[in-house]
């Protein structure tokens, strides 16, 4: 799995903010599914109710995967808070998934 | 994966063509180059033609998976276990936390019979067998996991240690969580301990029609039970089962299953070559198959 960061300084979520995130996804291929379940389980651990995640399935958007300049999946984008950062891949590199959203692990 | 797909291209405007051509337009070294390569990516957005082309491992699980399963692939948002997917957003959102995805290979281990178990296991698309030792080192198959359950159920009634081996009979990925960490998310969580209660007495109304089965089922067709429940729970066609594994697993010689096997492919029913089956016709390998697997056919129907 890969990342792609606008930033790079990896600060921590503030409690109080909202990350607005958006997983495009293959319907139920398997990395896709790998995806989903990874990024929920990190949703559920570090931004309990701190979060908004829209799952688009390319199979059935695929002009919005194209207007949102999407070119292969899984793909998940964090709109906000800046910076805007990107991670293609089934997410089951955890600290790199944990970076790319600015949030820092509970082991660190 | 790249020169596989080249060589499947052939120069003609088909989807293994169409993908190349999508996969050339990536941009080389970057982030999404090096998810395809990691093994890492369902599909490539096809800006050429508006539309999404599948990669064949992809389009292969969810063809399999739907027709399998007799519903369309997973739905979006969907944890593809049956256990979990039982469970209230709130529930699952609580259990996720401690679970991580796993990728289970053919013949690992996953725990030893008297032993504490260290984790448990929702599998997703792979098939794990549990095992009890008969004599000496032999062991005889005692029950299969898929996505319809859990593996390490000891633990829902407080047994700490299990009563049986379990081990990875169909290689796939897998949800895994710490066996204490179980332990509190069941004593909270009454939904799951419901569903979790449904799949016991599943489990053990299978299991007296298995005891039946080896009694008075024909070889041929408790080979023809064995590859349709491990079908169905990986929700693949293709299965990577060697002849010696299925011997072992049926308590039967390999003899006897090499034999079955041939006749199965002699009428049209499977494919097998190095280690891999394919199933080739569904419904004539139901009609052979022992009463125990029609009678128990959905896994979630008990």
């Amino acid at each position: 799995m890969k990342r792609r960061s606008a930033g790079t300084r990896a600060a921590s979520a503030e409690p109080t903010t909202v990350v607005v995130l958006r997983l495009y996804v293959a319907g139920g291929a398997p990395n896709s599914l790998q995806a989903i379940a990874n990024l929920e389980s990190i949703c559920a651990e570090y931004l309990k109710d701190g979060h908004r995640l829209e799952i688009v399935d390319v199979l059935e958007e695929p002009r919005r995967a194209m207007a949102d300049g999407v070119l292969v999946t899984p793909s998940l984008t964090k709109i906000s808070p800046v910076p805007v950062a990107q991670v293609i891949g089934n997410l089951s590199d955890r600290p790199r998934v944990l970076q790319a959203l600015g949030i820092r692990s509970h082991g660190h | 994966m790249a020169t596989d797909r080249r060589r499947a291209g052939g120069g003609r405007t088909s989807g293994a063509s169409r993908l190349e051509v999508a996969l050339q337009a990536l941009p080389r070294g970057g982030i999404e180059w090096q998810a395809v390569t990691a093994g890492e990516v369902d599909a490539v957005v096809d800006y050429a033609h508006s539309n999404v082309i599948l990669f064949p491992l992809a389009r292969r699980a969810m063809r399999d998976g739907a027709a399998i399963a007799g519903t369309p692939a997973q739905p979006e948002g969907r944890v593809a276990n049956s256990i979990l997917a039982e469970l209230s957003r709130e529930d699952l959102g609580q259990m996720l936390a401690g679970l991580e995805v796993v990728h289970l290979r053919n013949g690992q281990l996953l725990h030893e019979e008297a032993m504490e178990f260290r984790y448990v296991y929702f599998p997703i698309d792979c098939v794990v067998c549990l095992s009890t030792a008969a004599e000496g080192q032999r062991r005889i198959k005692t029950g299969l996991v898929g996505y319809e359950g859990l593996v390490g159920m000891s633990l829902v009634f407080g047994v700490e240690a299990s009563p049986v081996q379990a081990s990875v009979l169909a290689e796939g990925a897998a949800l895994r969580m710490g066996a204490d960490r179980f332990v509190e998310e069941l004593s909270r969580c009454r939904t799951l301990q419901n569903a979790l209660h449904h799949y016991t007495h599943f489990e053990l109304a299978e299991a007296r029609h298995e005891i039946a089965c080896m009694s008075f089922g024909r070889m041929e067709q408790r080979v023809a039970s064995l590859l349709l429940m491990v079908s169905d729970r990986s929700r693949k066609q293709s299965l990577f089962l060697t002849q010696e594994c299925m011997a072992a697993t049926l308590h039967a010689r390999r003899v006897s299953i090499t034999l079955a096997s041939a006749s199965l492919r002699s009428r049209k029913l499977i494919l097998y070559s190095r280690g891999t089956i394919r199933i080739l016709h569904r419904r004539g390998l139901e009609a052979l198959s022992c009463s125990c697997y029609r009678k128990w056919k959905d896994p979630r129907a008990a």
